[in-house]
């Protein structure tokens, strides 16, 4: 019960937070943070529920900016079909990229997702004719879309962050979904213990590989909308391994195999991040290396973890209270 | 013919620094099961320190890894002791992602303090390469060559000759016998991260004079460093040595042979193949 109020005043800030706070900083602040809740939020999914710890999944995000790009520059598709088609490419890409990688175990995984983003990146870097190369792409005009029979103004930032908004109202749904059905149970039984889990008839395989399926195509979603907000991609912008270890980052600080983890990472580390490269460039990186160290050292759980944790202790403080009076 | 010969030269000359590096974080990884990220960022720790040795007080860097050798030391074993000792027991996975963290904000302090600006180092003795019979070999690449086969075999020799290297192999065979046998694993272990932390920073200052310098140079060396480390089986010093010399002689040969931009494509494709198919390394010596 307490829950439902809390989503629905949530969502109702959600939904007005822009039309009372004007300041374009702000409102980009606020685009960042829930465009890292998504990638925080798909990162989770595969490294959180799964146990699969990504150290490239700036693979699936480079394939949604890129598709995205190439489609409405060369094709003329409208970004709202190129997002959409970005997710579906980047599914399309993680499957033999799963194929792979999915044969070798923990830190093995990791290091072997490393070696592929990298192979990507060089990839995107050295085939010109597709991607430009280290030049990038560069879009000038979005196009002309109306909403109630009023031109949308692109030059503002409040329609990219009502675009992201809802697209991270369906990360997030789609975490939870996961996280109550069947695959999510079976993703976190093979977490725990991978062989435990196949000897008692879960797919293993198949479950990984719907897990890095929705990974993929949240990641190449929000890359869609990355390249649509900032105009220009290139491949150092979308495919490097630090996008990667960010993603990481935002859903081991928030919360690993939690909904709401990657948006309190992402509030937190994108906040700070976003207040100091004003003064330094990537400056915010070292607050990201140094929480994460934190986390890591002090509060595995992440933040919503150990926030959950305290709430419980609360409680049973309460009951244990009232049983004695 | 020629142009082969040239290639497998100069490959071996950088394979001996990429093994150097890779001994470093192999000892790491047999000891500790540690798969330490930052490791590249020691090697860059040690290019700028090579670098700021020559600029503000003249010291070459070939003198100067003298004394930078022993801090990389004290450094590692401080950050064992400080930094990662607590979370070696909760595992590999915890380690990995912590180190990802300590690369992260080493390489971003070092692109606050000095810029993002490539620097490079120039010796006057270093302008002509020496040619022997008509090979060009770069003067600093030689000395470099020189002194990082000089020290790989001096801890190679520490490893198999002394009884503190023994206790280390021991350790990393087999943790708990060699507790039993008396072998204080915390001290092997802390004195095998400053080792290992030694090995990239000396490779570091010895790369100095022929890479380019930018605080993020470590993040393309611990690739390779993972490559070269898994080529040769994970834990094993010998194949670290051999998978160093591989991995600079494929490198060296693709440039020439299949295209420069994907040169450092093929180590990577390499180190899927053997991941997948030798997981052991390709002596099989490694743990899986």
């Amino acid at each position: 019960m307490k829950k439902t109020v809390l989503i629905i005043i949530g969502l109702i800030v959600l939904g007005i937070a822009p039309l009372v706070v004007r300041s374009p900083f702000f409102v980009h602040l606020m685009i960042m943070v829930l465009m890292w809740t998504v990638l925080g939020a798909s990162w989770n999914i595969l490294g959180g529920y799964a146990g699969q710890v990504s150290f490239g999944h700036a693979t699936f995000l480079g394939a949604g900016a890129y598709t995205t790009m190439i489609l409405y520059l060369s094709c003329g598709v409208d970004p709202w079909y190129g997002i959409f088609i970005g997710g579906i490419v980047a599914v399309l890409i993680s499957l033999p990229i799963g194929f792979i990688c999915f044969r070798l175990r923990g830190p093995y995984f990791s290091l072997s997702t490393l070696a592929v983003a990298e192979i990507v990146r060089l990839v995107a870097l050295n085939w010109e004719s597709l991607t430009a190369g280290p030049v990038g792409l560069l879009i000038t005009t979005l196009p002309q879309v109306s909403f109630f029979g009023k031109a949308i103004n692109w030059e503002s930032k409040v329609p990219f962050y009502y675009i992201i908004a809802i697209i991270t109202l369906i990360a997030l749904i789609i975490t939870y979904i996961v996280s109550r059905t069947r695959v999510g149970a079976y993703l976190l039984a093979l977490r725990e213990d991978i062989d435990s889990a196949e000897s008692i008839g879960i797919n293993t395989v198949k479950a990984r590989v719907v897990a890095l399926a929705l990974s993929a195509f949240l990641a190449g979603i929000a890359g869609g909308f990355y390249a649509m907000y900032l105009r220009y991609v290139d491949p150092d912008a979308v495919f490097s391994i630090g996008l990667s270890v960010e993603m990481l980052f935002i859903a081991v600080v928030g919360g690993l195999a939690t909904v709401g983890g990657p948006l309190i990472g992402a509030i937190v580390l994108v906040t700070l991040g976003e207040s100091f490269r004003e003064h330094f460039l990537s400056g915010h990186l070292i607050f990201y290396g140094f929480f994460m160290m934190l986390a890591i050292r002090y509060m595995p759980d992440g933040v919503w973890g150990r926030i959950n944790t305290l709430f419980k202790k609360l409680r049973l403080k309460k009951d244990v209270n009232h049983g004695t009076a | 013919m020629e142009t082969l010969v040239q290639s497998l030269v100069s490959g071996i000359l950088t394979g001996s620094l990429y093994a150097m590096i890779g001994v470093g974080l192999t000892i790491i990884f047999g000891v500790m099961r540690i798969i330490n990220m930052a490791h590249g960022d020691m090697v860059m720790l040690g290019m700028y320190s090579s670098f700021w040795a020559l600029t503000l007080w003249n010291i070459d860097p070939f003198v100067s890894i003298v004394f930078w050798v022993p801090v990389a030391f004290l450094i590692g074993m401080l950050t064992y002791r400080f930094l990662l000792k607590k979370i070696v027991p909760a595992g590999e996975l915890n380690t990995l992602l912590y180190t990802a963290g300590l690369s992260l904000f080493v390489s971003n302090l070092a692109l606050l303090v000095w810029t993002g600006d490539y620097r490079t180092i120039k010796l006057d003795y270093a302008v002509m390469p020496l040619r022997p019979f008509g090979i060009a070999v770069p003067i600093p690449l030689a000395i470099a060559f020189g002194m990082a086969i000089l020290i790989t075999a001096l801890l190679y020799w520490f490893l198999v000759k002394t009884d503190t290297g023994r206790a280390i192999r021991a350790t990393s065979q087999e943790p708990m016998a060699a507790a039993l046998m008396g072998v204080n694993a915390a001290q092997m272990e802390m004195l095998t991260f400053g080792l290992g932390t030694a090995l990239a920073c000396g490779a570091g200052v010895l790369l100095a004079p022929s890479l380019y310098l930018y605080p993020t140079v470590g993040e393309i060396l611990v690739a390779k460093c993972f490559v070269i480390v898994v080529l040769g089986g994970l834990g094993s010093v010998q194949g670290a040595i051999a998978g160093g010399l591989l991995l600079g002689v494929v490198e060296s040969l693709g440039a020439v042979y299949v295209s420069v931009p994907y040169k450092d494509a093929i180590g990577f494709v390499i180190f899927l193949l053997v991941l997948l198919f030798r997981p052991s390394g390709l002596f099989g010596v490694g743990k899986s």
